[in-house]
């Protein structure tokens, strides 16, 4: 979050500005932008996906979030963490823009696994546990939904979710707490199977 | 407070009752240790993880302009106006570089806020995402609460930005707002350290704004209005009340 700092801050940080522009041996912030979008565009992809609930929607969402992030190039003044960044703009892109139009549509569609997801795994049972898996956590609410990815999925801790969500501490904590009584009864599920398996 | 690892385990399988649930969240709040130790722990995670980070299959096509001229809705005038604000910023920049070393940061502060125009913050990203960014790294740096809820309140006041600036290595907080016609007022607070003696409240016409400064415990602050002659008394009460040590 801390690279959201304004065009002025560079007042402060003067030289690393005067760097960035002569582009002398060190990294450009539009450099260093178009690299965070080549280096995290799955993991924006998969937020998008989880926000929006449908492919195509993630596609065009992960689209804009990428052009909007190199037209603020120059908010960009630490090269650290722009991964939280464009999840932050990917967000405020779908609150702001998408969400609207998308929601209506999206709650027609009954979510089907991806067809990738099917598509890249060989063994049948491992299949269906993780297309049960992947119906799960979509169809849990949004604001779960984007919760259980940042922090199960993309690794973010707790207070990392919290600052990109806006939210308390422990709303992560009681979102993620829901989810899981979701996601129980698949596990348990697996678990089984699991043990059946061993037995044969 | 410390927890063993069973009961965190009953806390994510969600078989730990209410009241030591509640514990365990409150605790995370303080305790970085102990929300790692739940992160680790946690049976769901690595589940999850797995089935998703096979997506998308492959890397997603990203198609971005060679370019970076702003592209986006507003065209031409959004343009002009988005090159008015790069030039402004970089004649501030090069103002308050070059300012004389004996100005104090009021004055200095009043000079920096006179290059502002309606122009300068009509395109600011003036997200609550972005307010908060700004507002979490403001105050960190001042090492004191802005009291963001009494800013968003001020009547006729639109928050636009907190950005943070440096006086002889002070950290100096500017505050943003658009009033009704969209022209720029700002609240400046500097910390200038224990030593620094209190000041009453002192209204004056610096570098064509009607300012006000008073200084309280350690903290200097200062309200600039959009010109000479705007009455700063509504905005003032409020905030001399807020930031009165």
């Amino acid at each position: 979050m801390s690279v959201l700092t304004s065009r002025a801050r560079s007042v402060k940080d003067k030289h690393t500005q005067v760097a960035f522009y002569s582009m002398g041996g060190e990294m450009s912030s539009e450099q260093a932008v178009r690299g965070a979008v080549q280096a995290h565009s799955k993991r924006v992809w998969r937020f998008a996906l989880a926000l929006s609930g449908a492919s195509d929607v993630a596609d065009d969402l992960m689209q804009a979030t990428c052009v909007r992030a190199l037209e603020r190039h120059h908010q960009v003044t630490s090269h650290d963490r722009l991964d939280s960044w464009l999840m932050t703009i990917c967000r405020s892109i779908w609150l702001n823009e998408v969400r609207s139009r998308s929601v209506r549509r999206a709650q027609a569609l009954s979510v089907t696994p991806e067809a990738e997801l099917i598509a890249t795994v060989s063994d049948s049972e491992t299949n269906i546990f993780a297309a049960e898996v992947f119906t799960q956590v979509m169809q849990l609410p949004e604001a779960q939904r984007e919760t259980v990815m940042l922090v199960f999925v993309e690794g973010y801790s707790y207070r990392e979710a919290a600052a990109l969500l806006e939210v308390p501490i422990g709303t992560i904590m009681s979102r993620l707490s829901n989810a899981r009584q979701k996601l129980k009864t698949v596990m348990q599920h697996d678990a089984a199977d699991a043990v059946q398996r061993s037995g044969k | 407070m410390t927890f063993s690892d069973e009961t965190l385990l009953a806390y994510l399988e969600g078989s730990l009752d209410e009241a030591q649930s509640r514990a365990i969240e409150a605790a995370v709040e303080d305790d970085a240790q102990l929300e790692r130790q739940l992160m680790a722990l946690d049976p769901f995670a690595p589940v999850v993880q797995e089935v998703f980070e096979r997506l998308p299959a492959e890397s997603p096509q990203v198609n971005l302009p060679d370019s970076v001229a702003p592209a986006r809705s507003g065209g031409f005038l959004r343009l002009v106006a988005v090159a008015a604000t790069t030039a402004i910023a970089a004649v501030a920049l090069t103002f308050w570089a070059t300012r004389p070393a004996d100005l104090g940061w009021a004055q200095q502060a009043a000079i920096y806020q006179s290059l502002y125009v309606p122009d300068t913050i009509a395109s600011l990203d003036s997200s609550p995402a972005s307010l908060t960014a700004q507002f979490a790294q403001a105050e960190a740096e001042l090492g004191q609460s802005l009291n963001r809820d009494v800013l968003e309140a001020l009547p006729g006041l639109e928050l636009k930005r907190a950005q943070i600036l440096s006086f002889k290595g002070k950290p100096l907080v500017q505050i943003v707002f658009a009033d009704d016609q969209g022209r720029p007022f700002a609240f400046c607070v500097i910390r200038q350290g224990p030593a620094a003696a209190n000041k009453d409240v002192k209204q004056a016409v610096l570098s064509g704004l009607a300012t006000a400064t008073w200084a309280q415990d350690g903290y200097g602050y200062m309200l600039l209005g959009s010109d000479a002659q705007v009455d700063l008394g509504g905005e003032l009460n409020v905030l001399t009340e807020t930031f009165s040590g």
